[in-house]
């Protein structure tokens, strides 16, 4: 099919589509007006049922709590593939240098990149480790707080450069990290049917309303989801970066990884 | 004013399937899929949102105050970082691709049958 | 409040039509990080602070750098196989 084909497809459906699109955006509710009860009854139920003040944790991680175990798995199958799409072609040892572009020169690592990265990398590493931990009560979460802690193991990287980096995270740490987690939050949801409950529902102490350690089975979940975002990023920039790394001869014999 | 969120994630999905399909490089194609991407966010959060509620986290002003919707806010919330992760997995199979074929333009591949390896 | 949400939803049109434009995978990684961080005050602004945190970190951050990331590795010229 031309290109020329192709949009002029589009274009041709985009024609068909837009009288539709535009009756749906006129009859659906104004923006700003109440829709649904749902939302409503969740934040005037969550806080007496739940103790906890973070309504959206509470969905994501109780009320809803099924659904996030369905986005686990996809992240973690996600992950999965695309470590063994790049693992998978370049092999399990470690290369020595540095990739190198044809033609480019090579800049020195700038000192006030090095400088900021030494402030800001252990400051985000914290940062990451407070919204993960205080999940149920201020904004935050596993998700976010996974995400920044493994975005301050890249400020590491930069600061540091690439094999202090490496030997600082270890890809078997983090697949345990990914994996584990994973783990944790699907049987976290098994351990309330030992007690005779459904699969998820809340059987640890509740805790005190506005407490970092209020929620309950919420907690463990949280602590499933961090870990598991955590050594999922990680585990991604690591192959990323590995990539770009300087292929290894093929004719040499037993060359052992660097780093 | 009452419809702008639903024409602007109509606008957003509109012009990321552009992108998509008048593509000649795949990297520059996943960007144009995360615009789609961003586009449901945009409605998600639009059909949630109530003029003078407040966030839905009830640590500085007590519960009971009129709030936003949590549950939207849920979804799009796990998607977007799951989503990261599946650009990510794309990612990965442009740059395989590029190993394999030498090119990363999606027009210029022929599908398996066609011998042009 | 209303003038607010009005401009942010504008300059998100404005932000995801300046990816979708930007035809050098470079140039377009600026721009998805732009989106990103356009978007993360629009959810501010929609009221969604735990949004808001994770499209910074995700979208300025992470998905930026793996874009840049997959770039060099394909600029590199590796064996083909």
């Amino acid at each position: 099919m031309s290109p020329r084909t192709r949009v002029a497809l589009m274009a041709l459906v985009g024609a068909c589509l837009a009288p539709a699109v535009w009756s749906i955006a006129a009859a659906l509710p104004p923006f700003g007006a109440p829709t649904g009860a749902y939302g409503p009854t969740v934040n005037a139920l969550g806080p007496p049922l739940r103790h906890v003040s973070n309504m959206v944790s509470a969905v994501n991680f109780d009320f809803r709590g099924v659904d996030t175990l369905g986005e686990e798995f996809m992240l973690l199958g996600a992950v999965t593939g695309a470590v063994l799409l790049l693992r998978g072609a370049r092999g399990e040892d470690l290369a020595d240098a540095a990739g190198r572009v044809a033609g480019r020169r090579v800049e020195p690592r700038s000192s006030a990149v090095v400088l900021v990265c030494h402030l800001l990398g252990p400051a985000i590493l914290v940062l990451g480790l407070y919204m993960a931990l205080h999940a149920t009560v201020t904004p935050g979460g596993g998700f976010q707080g996974g995400v920044v802690i493994a975005s301050g193991f890249l400020l590491v990287y930069l600061g540091e450069g690439y094999r202090p980096w490496r030997a600082l995270v270890r890809s078997r740490a983090l697949a345990v990290a990914e994996g584990g987690g994973a783990l944790v939050f699907a049987l976290a949801g098994f351990w309330p049917m030992l007690c005779g409950q459904p699969y998820f529902a809340n059987v640890l102490p509740l805790g005190v309303f506005r407490d970092m350690l209020s929620g309950g089975l919420m907690l463990v979940e949280n602590a499933g989801v961090a870990l598991a975002v955590t050594g999922g990023f990680a585990i991604l920039f690591l192959e990323f970066l590995e990539e770009t790394r300087a292929p290894r001869p093929r004719d040499e014999p037993g060359s052992g990884g660097g780093a | 004013m009452s419809a702008a969120p639903w024409l602007v994630a109509a606008l957003l999905f509109a012009a990321g399937v552009f992108g998509i399909v008048t593509s000649r490089n795949f990297i520059h194609l996943v960007g144009c899929l995360s615009v789609c991407q961003s586009s449901t966010y945009v409605l998600l959060l639009g059909v949630g949102y109530r003029w003078g509620a407040v966030a839905p986290v009830f640590y500085d002003h007590p519960p009971g105050t009129p709030a936003v919707d949590p549950v939207v806010q849920a979804l799009v919330l796990t998607d977007i970082v799951v989503g990261a992760t599946v650009t990510a997995l794309l990612l990965a199979m442009a740059v395989r691709v590029h190993d394999k074929t030498g090119t990363l333009d999606p027009q210029a591949l022929a599908p398996f049958p066609d011998r042009r390896r | 409040m209303r003038v607010l949400v009005a401009l942010m939803l504008a300059l998100t049109l404005a932000a995801g039509l300046g990816v979708v434009l930007s035809r050098d995978p470079r140039r377009q990684v600026l721009a998805m990080a732009a989106n990103g961080l356009v978007l993360a005050l629009l959810f501010f602004a929609l009221q969604a602070p735990d949004v808001a945190l994770s499209e910074l970190t995700v979208g300025t951050a992470a998905t930026p750098l793996l874009f840049l990331v997959a770039l060099a590795a394909v600029r590199m010229n590796r064996p083909r196989k």
